[in-house]
């Protein structure tokens, strides 16, 4: 299945803004951000058509996924 | 600090700290070596200076009595990253309850001037009365210990925040300074002034890079007092690191608590710049007076497209290893890196940029630097300027302020100085004030008093519960873009739990941007190494919510009530569809959320205030 991956911030700068990721049934988030080569401890935000999600969250053909780095006020 | 060896070291009566009292009206110092009474006066800043300014009864922030608490924390100057703050405490003359009493804050800066001054071996002074005359204070040190005088300071007067500092140092060797700019000078009519401390790479470049403690008008206290500046001088005594200090610098360096404040070169986040961007994706960066339309025009502002015309340098405090701020700088017509025009961070980028509908790099970095040498909070200044363009927008037939709305630069910055100049009273007494005033209060963005950093209102119900300025003294302003949480149990679990506890640093001398607690076993066992003193995280926990208790206790001593515990109106009667995030921040669930935390708060707080236990009873129902 494919799914559309957005990234933002300092990861768009990194890696690209936008995506389409191919990966298997039952994929969850995690698979997509260990293929981008993505931190889990520099990940802040993640987003599944508009929604909050977890790393866990298990994606469907055609997901838009939006992952945000870490932020903090001042 | 003293630590005494013949008692157990568990015992707060077994640290004693230096405390040095100027009175400025008859010119009187005294020193002494006070026993801390609890573990609040151990870790130092608010946790101390809140318990002072309990004692005292305060109608009116401009009276002698108020005092001006200057204190450092446990950590100040010490080898671990970020120990650099110094806090100032008073009664606010800007943040104020329904009822016009003053409210107690505190407001923290970095710089080298907390360092500088704990190294004369004094931990607190206390300025109390005021001066007849302007004066500044030289803290200094002798082979006796410390040393205080007081010099006639008319020389300082008129001058800008930076040039107060830069002529100071002209006179004083080795030594780090605060003062106050023009807005500070005028106090009457201006509550919202900033204090201005000075950085090793101000003093060696001669560019006005200051740190501030700019909320709640500290600066204006100072003002009142006829206290212009302060000097604190003496040799750097920072000590051996040792293991357990270099063990902790790693956890904060490396840790990802920090990774968002380093620049992106290092594979960081780009400082609290970031932002932006992300909160963009949400629609959710404050448009306009808090007002986010939809469009792409707050990209101007993006770092990227900032960096097309002007230079942007990424820098960090003295000896952190947290690069965390973004130094701009004209570019020169060879692409050389030109002159310094002011440091970009979230708050104040926002605040004088794409919430007055200024949407270029150069114009926001000018509005900048104009309120910070002039001495005034970005934050106050800036969210009371949109209020005002705001204002002029919906009421064309019958503006104020020559009419400026937004994106009107020249207005705007006319807007800066004028106030700054104590020319605008208006503005310069802040947003509760200037919109009851104008009797339209609904879109005024401020919550107990003092005006909200850049932050959405309808994102933070927790603003409500923060003491000091709605981001600094309640972490909760991001946990809807994070987390996406929603839930009454949530709210009252962050709010009530991981939230307050972001006032421990502003307790023990380190900058929030750490991205570890106060009370991380890290900063536990570095307390130990460099000072001897042995808590455990749990106390440290303990002691920073009693501290911020005690703090929501004086709100409500000073006339706080449950109408002062909410936020603008707008935010429930006009819910803005544009942002995306979810809208769930309505009257009743803020109603419901208050009784929920009152449940939780109110049985703690009994006994924090002296003789003031009846307070509590009055604003819980």
């Amino acid at each position: 299945m494919q799914v559309k991956v957005k990234l933002f911030a300092s990861f768009r700068l990194k890696w690209f803004k936008e995506a389409d990721k191919e990966c298997l049934q039952g994929a969850e988030v995690l698979d997509i951000v260990k293929g981008i080569g993505i931190s889990v401890n520099e990940l802040g935000i993640v987003l599944v058509n508009g929604c909050h999600a977890s790393l866990n969250t298990v994606l469907h053909d055609g997901d838009v996924v939006s992952l945000m780095p870490l932020i903090g006020g001042g | 600090m003293i630590v005494l060896n013949n008692k157990s070291k568990n015992a707060p009566s077994s640290v004693l700290y230096r405390r040095c009292t100027i009175d400025l009206a008859i010119q009187s110092v005294t020193f002494e070596d006070v026993p801390c009474r609890n573990l609040e006066d151990v870790m130092g800043g608010f946790g101390r200076s809140f318990q002072m300014l309990a004692e005292r009864k305060i109608e009116n922030a401009y009276c002698p009595e108020n005092p001006l608490i200057v204190n450092t924390g446990l950590l100040t100057g010490t080898n671990i990253m970020t120990g650099l703050r110094v806090y100032f405490s008073a009664y606010s003359p800007l943040k104020h309850s329904s009822k016009g009493l003053p409210a107690a804050m505190w407001s923290a800066g970095s710089g080298n001037f907390g360092s500088k001054l704990k190294w004369t071996g004094v931990d607190e002074i206390v300025f109390e009365n005021r001066s007849s005359t302007p004066v500044y204070a030289v803290i200094s040190e002798n082979e006796a210990g410390p040393h205080v005088s007081l010099k006639p300071a008319g020389h300082l007067l008129g001058l800008s925040s930076h040039e107060k500092i830069m002529t100071l140092n002209k006179e004083y060797y080795d030594a780090h300074f605060a003062a106050i700019g023009q807005a500070g000078e005028n106090y009457d009519n201006v509550s919202m002034g900033a204090v201005a401390l000075s950085t090793d790479n101000q003093l060696k470049s001669g560019e006005d890079k200051c740190r501030f403690a700019g909320r709640g008008g500290m600066g204006s206290i100072m003002g009142y007092k006829n206290l212009v500046a302060i000097v604190a001088q003496s040799t750097n005594k920072l000590g051996p690191i040792t293991p357990e200090v270099r063990d902790a610098n790693k956890v904060i360096v490396k840790g990802g608590g920090s990774a968002r404040f380093q620049p992106t070169s290092q594979g960081g986040g780009g400082g609290t710049w970031a932002n932006y961007e992300v909160l963009q994706a949400f629609f959710a960066v404050p448009e306009n007076n808090f007002r986010p339309k939809g469009n792409d025009v707050v990209e101007g502002l993006f770092r990227e497209n900032v960096e097309k015309s002007l230079d942007v340098h990424t820098e960090a405090c003295f000896r952190c290893g947290i690069r965390c701020h973004n130094n701009i700088f004209q570019r020169n017509p060879d692409g050389s890196r030109g002159e310094f025009i002011a440091k970009f961070d979230f708050e104040p980028l926002n605040l004088f940029g794409t919430n007055l509908g200024i949407h270029d790099g150069m114009q926001a970095a000018e509005l900048i630097k104009l309120c910070d040498n002039m001495g005034m909070d970005a934050i106050s200044l800036g969210a009371t300027i949109s209020y005002v363009l705001d204002y002029n927008e919906r009421h064309p037939d019958k503006t104020m302020f020559s009419g400026a709305t937004f994106g009107q630069f020249e207005s705007i910055r006319e807007l800066v100085v004028r106030t700054g100049n104590g020319e605008l009273p208006d503005i310069g007494h802040g947003l509760k004030r200037l919109s009851e005033k104008n009797g339209e209060t609904a879109y005024a963005m401020q919550v107990k008093g003092l005006e909200l950093p850049a932050y959405l209102p309808e994102t933070n119900p927790g603003y409500t519960w923060a003491i000091a300025g709605g981001h600094m003294s309640m972490g909760t302003h991001m946990l809807l873009a994070k987390e996406g949480k929603t839930s009454l149990d949530d709210w009252v679990a962050a709010i009530t739990g991981s939230g307050l506890l972001q006032v421990g640093h502003d307790m023990i001398g380190l900058c929030k941007f750490v991205g570890i607690g106060a009370n991380h076993d890290a900063i536990v066992s570095a307390i130990k190494s460099t000072t001897g003193i042995e808590v455990t995280s749990h106390e440290l926990g303990q002691a920073v919510r009693r501290a911020y208790l005690r703090g929501l206790a004086l709100e409500l001593r000073q006339g706080y009530a449950d109408e002062d515990f909410t936020l603008p109106s707008q935010v429930f009667d006009s819910p803005n569809e544009i942002v995306t995030l979810p809208n769930f921040v309505t009257s009743e669930f803020v109603g419901e959320l208050k009784k929920r935390i009152w449940e939780i708060f109110a049985p703690e707080m009994v006994g924090l205030l002296p003789n003031s236990d009846k307070h509590f009873g009055k604003t819980k129902d």
